[in-house]
């Protein structure tokens, strides 16, 4: 009898600290909620109040003036597709130049991402102080937005895609040396203990012992960082490093948010493809890794 | 006997024993058309060694005039520019979660079973996925004034759709039995969903939130620059009038601040696993 008694005691008192620790959490959620409402201005007058209205009106400004029946239409004629999209020739060439930059700096972050995971991988680097220092290099990078480092590039190399794609590459450094160490780490270390005991050095070994092993994996990443950069390389832009971008801001200068959305439709559906391209080698690499 | 040795080791493994020399041409090829197009790429943005030497000294000199860092006596302002950009961070992810919970349940093929309709929903949240936080904020700051509320929608607009999509695997992948076992118990469908279904998919939902609201942080510190507010605005502030040793104390705090904040959402997520 006492058992059950005892049991029931206990069962209670658990629900009540659960409940207790529940509305703990509850509590100090929306006080921050609250508070960062406050601070955002969320709901304060100099925007005049009223922020979903606010969000409708901009939606209906964003949206062209299209006219069905002269929607083939030459530029000239007001409510045609190619008066909505009036600067197409310079946008295709802007965003090929985006895309450029995302490549080139993929290319140059992998790389260097390369170097760096094996200069911080556990099994290939045996002085712990390298590792160390390098693995800190790569999280402070990760850390570090890459708006703010493209704002202090352009400082340095002045307005144009150079600062671009040297911010890009940076931080693709970092993101991907930290993923292409864990694969290294992934490793199969049989393969490099018998080229060990042949007494094989550093550079061959990394040669004949991982680089087999690794190389679908490290291929994968990087096509997935290239979609990031991409979407990065359109918004770098904005703050004067090469690409699309610097047309998003003349639009938002001009306040003509229609072509706002036009070049955006057009960022977007460049993203597009690059992922279905991405995503078709990614699979392909994946199916060759699979049959080997 | 040599040749009937690597005949047999051929058969036994013969991506091992290299291919044939077509296919090594080919792969010449293919390598050496890449590095063509990698350099053409780089000539036509002009990435001259010149303009990156120039560069380089430039920044050497712009970062030894960073040194010693200090807040340029604005601290206060500084942490009260911090506090802001935490703000957006949080309401912009709380709105996003708000919103991408209806179209994650929407978009979770146990939910809609019309093949046709998830697909097309699928592929809408696709496009919008890649449109980064400054993109939005861009505009909404010119449609809504300078300030941190342009922000908080932005950083909301480029969360929705990935945040979708992770909802909507979370319901895809949880385990129709607890359902069934509460149903057959004679539950009412709501208490189906609140003892079947949110016991499995709500602390995947919330790691994945507080996921967010990390990388929101890191995207809240750039929305300043084109006018949102927050630690963005204080650090381009600071960048045009060539202030670098108040950049690099701004840089160092807030790079404090996301480690913090990171360590904390890390020991939640752990909690909840």
């Amino acid at each position: 009898m006492t058992a059950v008694a005892d049991f029931e005691a206990l069962r209670r008192r658990i629900l009540r600290r659960k409940r207790l620790e529940t509305l703990a959490g509850l509590l100090i959620f929306s006080v921050l909620l609250l508070v960062s409402f406050q601070r955002s201005q969320f709901f304060s007058s100099d925007i005049g109040g009223d922020p979903l209205g606010r969000i409708g009106d901009f939606l209906t400004r964003m949206v062209p003036d299209l006219k069905g029946d002269v929607l083939l239409e030459s530029r000239t004629t007001t409510g045609s597709l190619y008066w909505w999209f009036y600067d197409l020739p310079v946008w295709l060439k802007l965003g090929w130049q985006t895309v450029e930059m995302a490549i080139i700096a993929t290319v140059v972050g992998a790389v260097g991402g390369l170097l760096a995971s094996f200069l911080c991988a556990r099994n290939l680097m045996p002085i712990a102080a390298v590792r160390f220092t390098v693995r800190r290099t790569l999280e402070a990078i990760r850390t570090l937005p890459d708006l703010v480092l493209a704002l202090v590039l352009v400082a340095a190399f002045g307005v144009g895609p150079l600062a671009g794609v040297i911010t890009l590459a940076i931080s693709t450094m970092g993101g991907l040396g930290k993923l292409f160490s864990e694969i290294n780490e992934e490793v199969d270390p049989r393969q490099l203990e018998a080229m060990e005991a042949s007494g094989t050095g550093l550079i061959r070994k990394i040669r004949y012992g991982v680089i087999p092993q690794v190389l679908p994996n490290y291929a994968s990443y990087a096509l997935i960082r290239l979609e990031g950069n991409l979407a990065g390389a359109a918004a770098l832009g904005i703050v004067g490093a090469g690409g699309i971008g610097i047309e998003l801001q003349r639009a938002i200068t001009y306040t003509e948010f229609d072509t706002y959305l036009a070049i955006l439709l057009l960022i977007v559906g460049m993203i597009f493809l690059i992922d279905m391209a991405s995503e078709a080698i990614r699979h392909r690499l994946m199916g060759l890794g699979e049959a080997r | 006997m040599t040749r009937e040795l690597q005949a047999r080791a051929y058969l036994a493994a013969p991506k091992a024993m290299g291919g044939s020399w077509t296919r090594r041409l080919r792969g010449g090829v293919l390598t050496g058309l890449a590095i063509l197009a990698f350099g053409a790429m780089c000539a036509d943005l002009k990435l001259a060694p010149e303009a990156m030497l120039a560069g380089a000294d430039k920044l050497g000199r712009l970062a030894a005039s960073a040194f010693p860092p200090n807040d340029g006596g604005d601290l206060p302002r500084i942490l009260k520019a911090l506090a802001e950009t935490f703000a957006m961070a949080f309401a912009g992810t709380v709105i996003a979660a708000i919103a991408a919970l209806p179209l994650g349940i929407l978009g979770a093929k146990t939910v809609v079973g019309q093949p046709v309709l998830h697909f097309a929903f699928r592929r809408v949240l696709d496009w919008f996925r890649g449109v980064p936080a400054l993109v939005w904020a861009l505009i909404l700051v010119s449609a809504f004034g300078l300030g941190p509320f342009g922000g908080v929608i932005a950083l909301a607009l480029a969360d929705v759709p990935s945040l979708a999509k992770l909802f909507s695997e979370a319901i895809e992948n949880s385990d129709p039995k607890p359902l069934d076992g509460v149903r057959s118990a004679g539950a009412s469908p709501l208490m189906v969903l609140r003892y079947g279904l949110a016991p499995q998919v709500i602390p995947v939902m919330t790691s994945q939130v507080l996921f967010f609201l990390e990388s929101n942080f890191r995207h809240a510190a750039v929305l300043g620059i084109v006018g949102a507010g927050g630690i963005g605005f204080e650090l381009e502030e600071r960048i045009r009038i060539f202030a670098f040793d108040q950049v690099v104390f701004i840089i160092g705090l807030y790079m404090l601040c996301v480690a913090a904040l990171d360590t904390v959402s890390q020991q939640l997520r752990k909690r909840l696993a």
